[in-house]
Order: C-alpha cells, then structure tokens, then sequence
C-alpha cells in the first residue's frame, strides 16, 4: 500500500467524519473485512459519475437519517459532456473545466465517498464485494455507465489488438485517459486528416456526441490552420441525432471540411501505418445485408482516428445478476426506477433499458426519481412511477457546433409513460428565436456553457 | 465567523421561522408559516433615484432590483390581473409556508427571486436566461400551454406560476421561486421587506465567485445586505442579452 494511497484514504475519511451518521469508517485501506453493518436504511451506489452523484446527493436531501455510501473507482470526476469543446479548443475550457473532486459534495451533504472499484456482488447476501473490503446494503443503486463492445463489433481481432486500438484510436466515450490521448494527438498532428466513427449500431451514450465531435474539431483544424479534414465513417446514412441541424451547420461553418460517409462499415486499423480499412456501401439497404461484393473496399490515411465501438451496459449489472436486454441494459419494474429481478436493486443513468436518451441530463432526472421511489419503499409509502409524467422538456441538449462565435443547436424531449410498459423519450429540434431562421444560434451557444455549468452546480454543491 | 453570520442572516435552513412585525403595515409575518425571512426594508427606486410608484409600473414588464445581497437580482412584475392568495407551498425538505398573494391596487404586482431553484441559473448584466414571460409569449418548456404568463428559465426550461407564489409548472427544477415580500405604502411606493419560500442564496454566494469578481468585486462585496433602496431596472436594460425559449 503505498503512501499516497493511505493519503487518499485519510482524505475520504474526512468527509465520513462529516457525515450525520458516519457508517463506514475507514480506517486502513488494508483492512480488507471493514464490512459496514446495514442499519436498515443503508444505501450503497455503485459508481459516482451523472446518475450516482446525484443519487447520493437526493437521497441525503430527503432524508438524512439514511446512511449513504458512494463507491467510484476514479479518484477524479471527469465530465464528459462539453468535452468536444474542450477538443476543439475553445476559449477558457481547460481540463479544470471538465474535472472536480468527490470530496466535496460528500461532506457538503454528508455521505461517505469510497474510492474503489467493485468486483462482485452477492444479492443474496447484500453485500458488494470491492477492491477495499466488502459493503453491506440494504437497497443497492447501480449507475456504472457503459462498456465498449469491440469483442462484439470485430469478433476477428484478438485482445492484443483491440488494446492497442481502443489506445491509439481513443473512443472518449468514457471519460478520463481517452480524451487526454486525443487531445494530445490533435495537438500533435501535422497536416491531414482526423477520422471520426460514431458507434455502428445499437443504442449508445449521448446519440448526437460523435457528431458535435466532427463540428469542433473542423473548427480546431480551420483555426489551426491545419491542411486536412474531419472524415466521418457513419452507418446511419444522414439519421442521426439532430441530423438536418448538424447538417444544415456543418455546411454552413465549415464548408468542405467536414466529409460524411453513410453507409460504411470499418473493417480493419493498421495503428502502426495509421490507416483505416473501410467498406463503403451505396446506401442503407446494401449495408444493411453486408454483402462485401456490393461495397468498395477504401483504405483512408489519418493523422488522429477516434473511433467509437459499439456500446453495451458496463458489466456491473452483470455481477448484480438481475434481468437485463441483450446489451446487459437492466429491465426495469414497470416505469419505475428499480429492478425488474430484486426490489431492493434501482438502477440509473445509462444502464437502464428505458426507452429514453443516455444523457447526463437524464440521468440525473432518472436519479431524482429513483431517490423518491427509494425514500417511499423505505418509509412505506406507495410511490407512483407515472407521477410528473408526461415530462415536457425533461431532457434539454445542446450541441455546440460553432467556435467563432460560439453557436450551438438544441433537441428538446418529452419523456411519457409508453403503452409498451416502459419510459419513453420523445425528441423534438427547435429552431431557436434568434436564429434567424437557421437551427443553430448565438443564444444556444450561451446555453450551452450555462447548461454545462448548472450541472456542475447540480452535481457538487 | 463571517461565514456564521452569514448562514444566520440568510437562513437557509428550515428553522427560519421569523416573528417579525412589519415596519410598514405592522402586521405579522409568522402567519406566513415557516421559511419566512425578514430583511431591512429596502425602498425601490427608479433609475434617478425617485421612489418608484407601483401605479406607474408597466403591466408584464420584468423590473429587476437586487435584494436581499448586493448581488442577487429580482423580478418585480406588475401581472396585471390578481394572484391568488393563500396559496399553500411546499419546499423540497417538506417544510410548508403560504404565499399571501400580490400586492398593489389589483393585488397584481409580485416578485421573486430571479435564481433558478434548478441550478442557479440568474439574470447577470451579460445575459440572462432567467425573465418573467408575458402571457402572449411561446415557450418551449410549456409548448402545449395557450399562454404563458410564467416565470421562466431558459437554461433548462423550467416554468414557475407568479400567481401561485412562484410554484414550479414544469422542467427540471423541483421546488418553487423564493418569493420577495413587498410592501406598498400610502404613497404609492414600493418596499421589499423579506424573503419567502426555500431561497437558494447560500449555494449562489458558493457558486459564482469568479462572477462577482467581476461584477461587484469580490465574494465579500457581493454579499453584503441591500441597505435603504434599491435601483430598479428593467431586464433589457440590465441584461446586454435577453435569451428566451
Ligand atoms: C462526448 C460526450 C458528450 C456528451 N454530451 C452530453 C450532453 O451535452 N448532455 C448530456 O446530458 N449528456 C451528455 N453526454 C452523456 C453523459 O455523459 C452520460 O449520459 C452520463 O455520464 C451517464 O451517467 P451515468 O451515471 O449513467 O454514467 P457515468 O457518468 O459514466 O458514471 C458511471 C461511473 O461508474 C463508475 N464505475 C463503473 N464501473 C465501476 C465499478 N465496477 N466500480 C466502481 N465504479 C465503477 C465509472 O468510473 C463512472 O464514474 C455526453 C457524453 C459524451 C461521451
Ligand atoms: S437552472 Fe433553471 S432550469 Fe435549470
């Protein structure tokens, strides 16, 4: 156990001693059986990012007598929304922008906050099992975020080789070294191009993310002066997330500088030669059955490749061993917030198979949820899943596609109760009122900054 | 020490529960039930330093002032058609007060706290996405509703009800406005003499430091209580940027 290790934990250990009624008390990082006791109201999360910080956070706010335990593998928040700006260089966003420290909010509101990562858990025990000691709870709150599936996406490529592209392609995706490494490759790069592809199927973080990546970093390369491209190698033929809005500012700010591929599917990454192996398909149809004979076979040289797997759930709903969808998503009770498997199981933030968007925004609004559909089980009340619903506005996007000035476009949705049995988001891309008639304007780009720093407001005070 | 005394004077906490005779109409506020604060009273001013007379008040105009501390802004609105009175609230901690109801002729005019109870959005001499919304305007956090007549926020699009004592409608925000208690005396003058409902200055005054460098000097300055008047400015000329959905 190193020094700064134990260091680390003494600082933890003084947002515990903060808490009203401190359960786990840390006393050596070594002690590997420092089970806590349940005392009936005990909660433990697992995972401190969008929807566990703000689980943590409600559930103290509502009642402080239950006993909150926070456990995130990180020692630093990381965001990742706003974090293509951060990509493309605008002004004043530094890494400090986008990072925060855990302990604040936990002795702000008086829950314990351990760094470790979670290993296994036993549900019939209801105990989490981490890489410093074993957790008692009495409901378990899962918001872990996703994985990359590239096993599922090249089966051909062995663990060698996806390690070293998931390194020199970063998918940042996930918050922390990924975006570092693609930051330092644009900063690096000489002329040439940056390619971008979007996940190639299935339901992933932040649907337009990928797609304000391309718009900043056209904006890094033409502030730059960078002779080259942004190249993006998608499989949705145009329909994407506020796909006419992008498309409509891509042309518009960057004319010829952003170039979209449909229908392609990438097949091979030489990291060593930096190029990109791709079929290039005439249009959905075609790529939809796959048939190598009807696409071009292209090779594409690039300076710096981002290349974004195909998303799953993070296997933590895996160790819980509840129901989940083929993507290990958890099916959820009804429009309720809890597990489908265990009533003393909830699940937030983008593990959840919901019908609505994997963003920030609803996983924070899901967590609020959640904490009242905890506080009424714990209390013995009856909670209506449906309350508030539909939900006009629940979620509000903003994707900022314009450095100079500052513009950005936004997708409002409504989140309702759907007759399937499940939540359900619907979108809808306004033309803001100072546009003057265009999807992307001034005003939104303001909103996109006071949006990022409400949440930050929201997550750690 | 100052933090302490800070704590007390804005009374975040549910424990606000003031018995406090007003200056001006003598009557009790603690009927108004908990999270009630009263404040020095403070008279509103024009931009020439005239006491401000609620008859001249343009109807559905935002009039902003800032009270109780040097920088956290209002919103005076003349409605034009009365609140309702007696209004029932309650906050996220479950604590309960009661919202009495406009004042002036009409019982039209109220005003509330312009930080968002979501988080903290507020009207700064930049911009703002904070305003109270006339009754004939659209907006995108309410884009069913046949008029609007809302305080509104547009950093996320939540909608609060000033003739419900700033109840929330909808969006993201969980509570209500902090509502500015004012009183109108003889003359025909305004006075802001108290805070009602969960108001959010604690977490502000934590939040923008950066800001108040800025705009007021430092966090100390910032902080520091209104005292005697205060200048009265409508949002356009408060705000360079008014931003609206
Ligand atoms: C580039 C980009 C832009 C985005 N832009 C926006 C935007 O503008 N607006 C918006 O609303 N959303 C946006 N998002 C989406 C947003 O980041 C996610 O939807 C949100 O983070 C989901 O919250 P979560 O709690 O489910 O997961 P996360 O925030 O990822 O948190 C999960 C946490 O669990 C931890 N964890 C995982 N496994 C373990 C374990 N075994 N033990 C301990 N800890 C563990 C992880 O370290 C992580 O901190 C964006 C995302 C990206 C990538
Ligand atoms: S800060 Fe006002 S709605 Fe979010």
């Amino acid at each position: 156990m190193s020094m700064e290790r134990r260091d680390l934990f003494k600082l933890a250990g003084v947002a515990a001693a903060a808490a009203v009624i401190p359960s786990v008390v840390v006393t050596s990082a070594t002690a590997a059986e420092v089970a806590n006791k349940a005392s009936g109201k005990t909660i433990v999360i697992v995972g401190g990012g969008f929807g566990g910080l703000t689980m943590a956070k409600e559930l103290k706010k509502k009642d402080k007598s239950i006993d909150v335990t926070l456990i995130e593998k990180k020692d630093i928040f990381m965001a990742c929304p706003f974090s293509n700006t951060y990509l493309g260089g605008l002004k004043d966003v530094s890494l400090e922008t986008l990072t925060h420290d855990y302990y604040a909010p936990a002795s702000k509101h008086g829950y314990n906050f351990v760094q470790a990562e979670v290993t296994a858990i036993d549900r019939k025990a209801k105990s989490v099992t981490t890489t410093s000691g074993n957790f008692a709870y009495d409901i378990l709150v899962l918001s872990p975020g996703i994985a990359y599936d590239y096993e599922g996406q090249f089966p051909e490529w062995d663990a060698n080789k996806i390690a070293s592209v998931a390194q020199a392609c970063p998918a940042a995706l996930m918050p922390g070294s990924e975006h570092l490494a693609l930051k330092r490759q644009m900063v690096d790069m000489d002329d040439g191009d940056i390619v971008i592809v979007p996940p190639a199927a299935g339901k992933y973080r932040c649907p337009p993310a990928p797609y304000e990546r391309a718009a900043m970093m056209a904006h890094y390369l033409k502030t730059e002066e960078i002779k080259g491209k942004v190249v993006v190698l998608d499989t949705r033929g145009g329909k994407f997330a506020k796909g006419a809005a992008f498309k409509e500012s891509w042309a518009d700010l960057y004319d010829g500088l952003i170039d979209y591929k449909g229908f392609t599917k990438v097949i091979d990454v030489d990291t060593a030669k930096k190029e990109i192996t791709y079929l290039e398909f005439p249009d959905a149809a075609t790529l939809e059955e796959g048939d190598a004979d009807d696409a071009k076979k292209q090779t594409a040289k690039y300076e710096v490749c981002n290349l974004i797997p195909v998303n799953k759930c993070s296997p933590v709903t895996k160790m819980a061993d509840i129901e989940t969808n083929g993507a290990g998503y958890a099916l959820m009770d009804g429009y309720s917030f809890r597990s489908k498997s265990d009533k003393n199981v909830y699940v937030v933030g983008d593990a959840v198979a919901h019908k609505i968007p994997p963003s920030g925004q609803t996983a924070i609004w899901g967590a609020k949820r959640a904490a009242g559909q905890i506080v009424a089980q714990l209390s013995g009340k009856a909670d209506d899943p449906k309350a508030g619903l539909p939900a006009a506005a629940a979620n509000v996007c903003y994707s900022m596609v314009g450095g100079a000035p500052e513009e950005a476009i936004m997708v409002t949705h409504e989140f309702s109760a759907d007759a399937s049995g499940v939540l359900k988001g619907k979108g809808h891309v306004p033309k803001p009122k100072d546009g003057n008639g265009k999807f992307r304007s001034k005003g939104t780009g303001k909103a996109t900054r006071e949006w990022f720093a409400g949440v930050k407001r929201e997550l750690f005070m | 020490m100052e933090r302490r005394s800070f704590l007390k004077l804005t009374g975040t906490s549910a424990a606000a529960i003031v018995i406090a005779p007003s200056l001006i109409t003598q009557r009790l506020y603690a009927d108004d039930g908990a999270l009630y604060q009263t404040y020095e009273k403070i008279q509103l001013k024009d931009a020439d330093g005239n006491p401000l007379k609620a008859s001249t008040l343009t109807v559905e105009e935002n009039y902003v002032f800032n009270f109780p501390h040097v920088a956290t802004p209002s919103i005076m609105v003349d409605l034009g058609e009365a609140t309702n009175k007696d209004v029932k609230l309650k906050a996220d901690d479950g604590t309960e007060y009661i919202f009495k109801g406009g004042v002036g002729k009409k019982g039209s005019i109220v005003a509330y706290s312009a930080i968002c109870p979501h988080q903290l959005t507020h009207p700064t001499p930049d911009d703002t996405f904070f305003q109270y919304l006339e009754r004939k305007g659209k907006t995108l956090a309410m884009p069913d509703a046949k008029e609007a007549g809302v305080f509104l926020c547009s950093s996320h699009l939540s909608a609060f009800d000033p003739k419900d004592g700033g109840k929330r409608l909808s969006g993201p925000a969980t509570e209500g406005l902090a509502q500015i208690v004012l009183e109108i005396d003889e003359n025909d003058e305004i006075w802001a003499v108290g805070v009602l409902g969960p108001d959010r200055f604690h977490d502000y005054m934590d939040a923008f430091k950066p800001e108040f460098k800025k705009y007021y000097g430092n966090k100390r300055k910032a902080k520091k209580l209104v005292k005697t008047e205060a200048k009265v400015v409508t949002l356009k000329n408060f705000s360079k940027d008014i931003i609206q959905y």
